[in-house]
């Protein structure tokens, strides 16, 4: 199976240009480039049903289609490499291996969005990955694949790697633009969304690492191909799953969409021994958890909004029997609370005011009433100025939902359960 | 033009109003702390909460970040926004003291009051609240990082309206700072907007701390008399002392904020060392005891030196009702001489904009903040009038080119909240058909005809005053013929003066005798007359000036005259009654310690009488008496028309 993203991956060390030219890479630049208008190309991927890698999901092709076309002056793409969610890895396997299939997918991108001149906004602490891609930006270059007058055409594409402080924050687009500006990280009012008014005002894009690696196998292949290698009716392409907790490896793996949630974690060897699964979360810290009986379920955006939660990034913690989920919500909550940008204050004082009720039930010093002030703070917390705040309740509505009986031990028992 | 729903009642708004001020519109507030109408929408307290029951938009909204859009049914009051508004002071008060009884900021406190509103009595949250340690932000504004509600109006008006950059955000999350990098004095000469604009105490004003509280002060509308820009103000006075002064809003003059030197610089209306009693030759002596003085002494000049030989000089500190009773006083003294300035330049420049200047052609605040292309006409623009500096930059944010025109530009590019180039002359500014172009002139010598001709261009023009009621010195010099002090004093053609609240450097009145002073402040001129006779200052008075716009604004007595309260002299808790001195002093006086000053118009009224002119008892006749019923409150009346209607009959 031809998977298009770990495609070219080599074990423990990177692949070459070489190498990657030799196994089809930079086919679909060309291709496009010699053969394909901007429009073809955006067409191409509106059709593959290429969804945001991300977490939000949002098709690729219609997010692209909302940059006006009219508007004077210049417009930018941005690849989104702040990756901070917990559990959530992907990007940092994926172009520790490989940086060019994002080179070759934000060219073509770029291609289709008429940009000039495009970002890459990476964490700080992926020196490696930068390294990689500032090594891989260099040889597209000289390979006239980047840069000037690319493969002879009279398009000319620059790609810059930002090397950002990176925060938490920093992966919500508006936040990256103002940090990219050199200006606080705090997101922006929408509208306008950075479609229309981004990057230093311009029409602005901002895609994930993992999305735009994705375009060079759709544009060589086409939308068909990338439409079927997903195992669902409705799904689209391939998906990386970066498994974390109690599977047997610990692993970043590349499976169809639609594969099952016990595929996934059969593909990481299944369950360490002698742990039974209690529940998961699917896509990354901002996600409800998954249980037993979501085993059979395919891991696809819709399916698993379905039940309950989202596919969101592919960041899947599994966590077993002997595992406090209080204490692993404790874990995310104290997380969000301390990445919150300090701009609106539900976000600023009420996830501290979750992580301090939370600390005191798995600390056995909860109160009966705790459980409807963290209730309301899951209702309350939507009416924040960005989403992070929601995708910090998503895991303790998930706790309320589905494990309420366990959060009530803690508190009648004045102790955590499982220690 | 939407039309909406807000708790029942039908509003229309104009396209872009945002549901917080819809809501205003109609009388209804919604409790709000980020919000500010000067500043940019920032959505950040969430305070704002509304519900919208119908229409396009569903469900919990930030009403001041939500504009009001056809067809929206609002509510205010829905539970769900009030338990969401409750929530948000919950989690504010996580963090801020429960100490508003020694907060400075207490009883004029916006947190305080919502938090009183929304009924927030019960702590749920049991962890610590977090603290910081505060800066020393110089000597005029007081740091209390702990009460921070991060509402980021702080920063949002140092950084993006009044441009400055040494004060800022730091940190993230819960540990959000709002500071300078290092310690030190606030370098923005508008930073003291800081101690009004926070909605709780952070930046308190060092200068009035803990003196009293709101309810305590006696305050009233004003006008600041630093420049010719004439900005709203409200001095708070407690026990015979300006202890604040904060900023009044006038959309048409200043906006919502004030410079520091109008805040800040306030020191010499409470200073005990202030001239306090009539003097005759150099002993105390009753105020009408002193008048009579005056008027017999000036009579005897006339007597022994001819009317031509004596002048009559005030200054831009007088109110238009002093420089009005100035003229009459001098043509009371037939043939006397009238001086509104002392300077012949100043003089020149404040006859040329009251010549010049009209209805049309003189830009005020909305003509800056909106004209494409400024151009900066030797002045020192930070010095002369800061306020419209802001104006200027908003002007230049919105993509207005500004030049610089014969100034000096290596200090002003330190000074000025926006960039500028700097040229020779005024030729050289690309004034593209005169629209939307403003010219603002300084004080200081500049060329009129050139400004004539640029205003018939199309060009508006500021021409900035020496002083704060120059403008009517100008005009008035124009009407009564009134001269330079320094001119006629160097030509030898002066012999004797009576001065009204003027500056007269010491050098002036080498050979000239002092027949009479009046002033709130002591000077060559006073030190050297035999009678002196004390007056009030602007915050003591009720009076008129004119603005380099030439629009008309009351001021108002905002405190009675008299020595402050604090460190008042132990010689006046003694009873006269009862020479044993009692603990505490209980001593009931009719008159106010020191508080004999009288206005210096009233003076002048008083001295008419007795040289045997009418009796006075309103200054503002003739074509002033329009602004007669001037309302303190108003946003002024421009006067150009007032004069054009009328000749020079003033009687």
């Amino acid at each position: 199976m031809t998977l298009p993203l770990f495609r070219h991956n080599r074990a423990n060390r990177v692949v070459t240009f070489d190498e990657y030219r030799e196994e089809g890479g930079f086919e679909g630049l060309k291709k496009a480039f010699t053969g394909m208008s901007p429009a073809e190309v955006q067409q191409t991927v509106i059709d593959s049903g290429l969804r945001g890698r991300g977490g939000a999901g949002f098709p690729t092709g219609r997010k692209w289609s909302f940059v006006p076309r009219d508007l004077p002056g210049p417009r930018w793409l941005i690849c989104n490499c702040d990756e901070m969610e917990p559990g959530t890895y992907k990007d940092r396997v994926l172009l520790e291996h490989n940086p060019y299939s994002l080179i070759e997918g934000m060219t073509l991108a770029c291609y289709a969005l008429g940009v000039r001149h495009a970002f890459i906004f990476i964490r700080k602490g992926y020196e490696k990955a930068a390294a990689n891609l500032a090594h891989g930006i260099e040889e597209a270059k000289k390979a006239g694949l980047l840069g000037e007058k690319i493969l002879g055409t009279e398009h000319s594409i620059d790609l810059d790697l930002h090397l950002s402080a990176g925060r938490y924050i920093c992966g919500e687009e508006t936040a990256l633009i103002n940090a990219l500006e050199g200006r606080r990280p705090n997101p922006r009012q929408k509208p306008p969304f950075p479609a229309v008014k981004g990057l230093w005002q311009g029409p602005t894009v901002v895609n994930n690492v993992e999305t735009l690696a994705n375009i060079p196998a759709i544009i060589a292949n086409g939308s068909a191909w990338f439409k079927g290698l997903a195992l669902n009716p409705e799904g689209a392409g391939s998906k990386l799953f970066c498994v974390s907790g109690s599977v047997k490896n610990r692993a970043c793996v590349e499976l169809p969409i639609g594969t099952t949630l016990e595929a996934v974690l059969d593909a990481c060897g299944g369950m360490r021994e002698g742990r039974k699964f209690k529940a998961c979360i699917p896509g990354g810290a901002s996600t409800q958890f998954l249980k037993p009986e979501h085993m059979k379920l395919p891991m696809d955006y819709d399916t698993v909004a379905k039940a309950g939660s989202r596919l969101g990034s592919g960041g899947v913690i599994v966590f077993d029997e002997s595992h406090c989920l209080v204490e692993a919500t404790l874990n995310l909550i104290t997380f969000f609370a301390r990445e919150s940008c300090g701009w609106c204050t539900p976000c600023r004082e009420g996830l501290p005011f979750v992580r301090e009720i939370l600390t005191r039930i798995e600390n056995g010093r909860g109160e009966e009433d705790d459980i409807a002030i963290l209730r309301e703070h899951v209702k309350y917390l939507n009416y924040t100025f960005c989403a992070l705040a929601p995708g910090a309740m998503a895991p303790l509505d998930g706790l309320l939902r589905d494990f309420e009986d366990e959060v009530r031990e803690h508190i009648v028992k004045k102790r955590c359960p499982l220690k | 033009m939407p039309k909406l729903i807000i708790d029942d009642i039908p509003v229309e708004v104009a396209p872009g109003t945002s549901v917080l001020e819809a809501a205003r519109s109609v009388g209804i507030t919604i409790p709000h702390f980020c919000y500010h109408p000067a500043l940019a929408i920032a959505a950040a307290c969430r305070l704002c909460a509304v519900k919208l029951l119908d229409g396009p938009v569903k469900g919990i909204q930030m009403s001041c970040a939500l504009p009001a859009q056809d067809g929206m049914v609002v509510s205010t009051t829905d539970p769900e926004a009030l338990r969401m508004r409750q929530l948000v002071i919950e989690w504010l008060m996580i963090n801020h003291p429960h100490d508003c009884p020694v907060c400075d900021e207490g009883g004029e406190c916006l947190l305080q009051d919502f938090t009183i509103a929304g009924g927030h009595s019960r702590r749920r949250y049991q962890g610590k609240k977090r603290t910081f340690q505060n800066q020393y932000l110089g000597e005029t504004i007081h740091h209390e990082m702990n009460r921070c509600i991060e509402c980021y109006r702080c920063v949002r008006f140092y950084q993006d309206y009044a441009g400055g950059t040494d004060f800022g955000v730091t940190g993230s999350a819960g540990r959000v700072y709002f500071g300078r990098f290092q310690e030190g004095a606030l370098e923005s000469p508008f930073s003291g907007n800081l101690v009004d604009i926070c909605p709780t105490g952070v930046f308190t004003d060092k200068t009035g701390r803990f003196r009293a509280r709101y309810w305590d002060y006696q305050f009233a509308p004003s006008v600041c008399q630093h420049c010719s820009v004439g900005c709203n103000t409200a001095p708070q006075n407690f026990q015979r002392e300006t202890i604040k002064i904060v900023g009044r809003r006038n959309d048409q003059v200043n906006g919502w904020f004030i410079c520091d030197r109008a805040r800040f610089d306030k020191g010499y209306l409470n200073d005990p060392q202030r001239p306090r009693e009539a003097r005759l030759d150099g002993a105390t002596c009753g105020y009408d005891v002193a008048i009579d003085a005056a008027a017999k002494a000036i009579g005897k000049f006339v007597a022994q030196n001819g009317a031509e030989s004596l002048a009559f000089v005030g200054s831009s500190r007088l109110s238009l009702e002093g420089m009005i009773l100035l003229a009459q006083l001098a043509r009371t003294v037939d043939g006397a001489r009238l001086c509104y300035f002392t300077d012949g330049g100043e003089l020149t420049g404040s006859a040329a904009a009251a010549r010049l200047l009209n209805e049309k052609n003189s830009a005020y605040l909305r003509d800056i903040e909106k004209a494409e292309c400024i151009a900066l006409y030797a002045l020192d623009l930070m010095e002369e009038g800061p306020m419209l500096a802001l104006a200027v930059r908003k002007a230049f944010l919105a993509g207005a080119q500004i030049y610089l025109v014969d100034g000096d530009p290596i200090p002003a590019r330190e000074k000025l909240p926006f960039t500028f180039t700097a040229v020779a002359t005024l030729d050289e500014v690309p004034f593209e058909g005169g629209g939307r172009g403003v010219v603002i002139a300084g004080a200081g010598k500049k060329d009129a005809d050139l400004l004539d001709q640029l205003a018939s261009g199309g060009a508006k023009l500021v021409m900035l005053q020496p002083g704060p009621n120059a403008m009517a010195g100008g005009l008035l010099s124009l009407e009564f013929g009134g001269q330079a002090f320094s001119e006629l004093a160097s030509a030898g053609k002066i012999k004797g003066v009576v001065c009204f609240e003027a500056d007269l450097p010491e050098g002036l009145i080498v050979d000239v005798e002092v027949v009479a002073c009046a002033d709130w402040r002591t000077g060559a001129a006073a030190a050297k007359a035999p009678v002196f006779l004390p007056t009030t200052t602007w915050v003591e008075s009720d009076g008129t000036a004119i603005n380099y716009e030439g629009r008309a604004q009351r001021f108002q007595r905002t405190r009675v005259p008299g020595l402050p309260l604090r460190g008042l002299d132990p010689k006046y808790y003694g009873s006269t009654a009862d020479a044993v001195a009692e603990h505490p002093p209980r001593v009931h006086r009719k008159e106010v310690p020191g508080g004999a000053e009288r206005d210096a118009w009233r003076v002048m009224a008083q001295l008419i009488e007795r040289l045997g002119g009418r009796t006075i008892e309103e200054p503002l006749t003739g074509r002033w008496s329009k602004l007669k019923d001037l309302d303190p409150e108003s946003e002024g009346v421009r006067v150009f028309n007032l004069l054009q209607g009328d000749p020079r009959t003033d009687s």
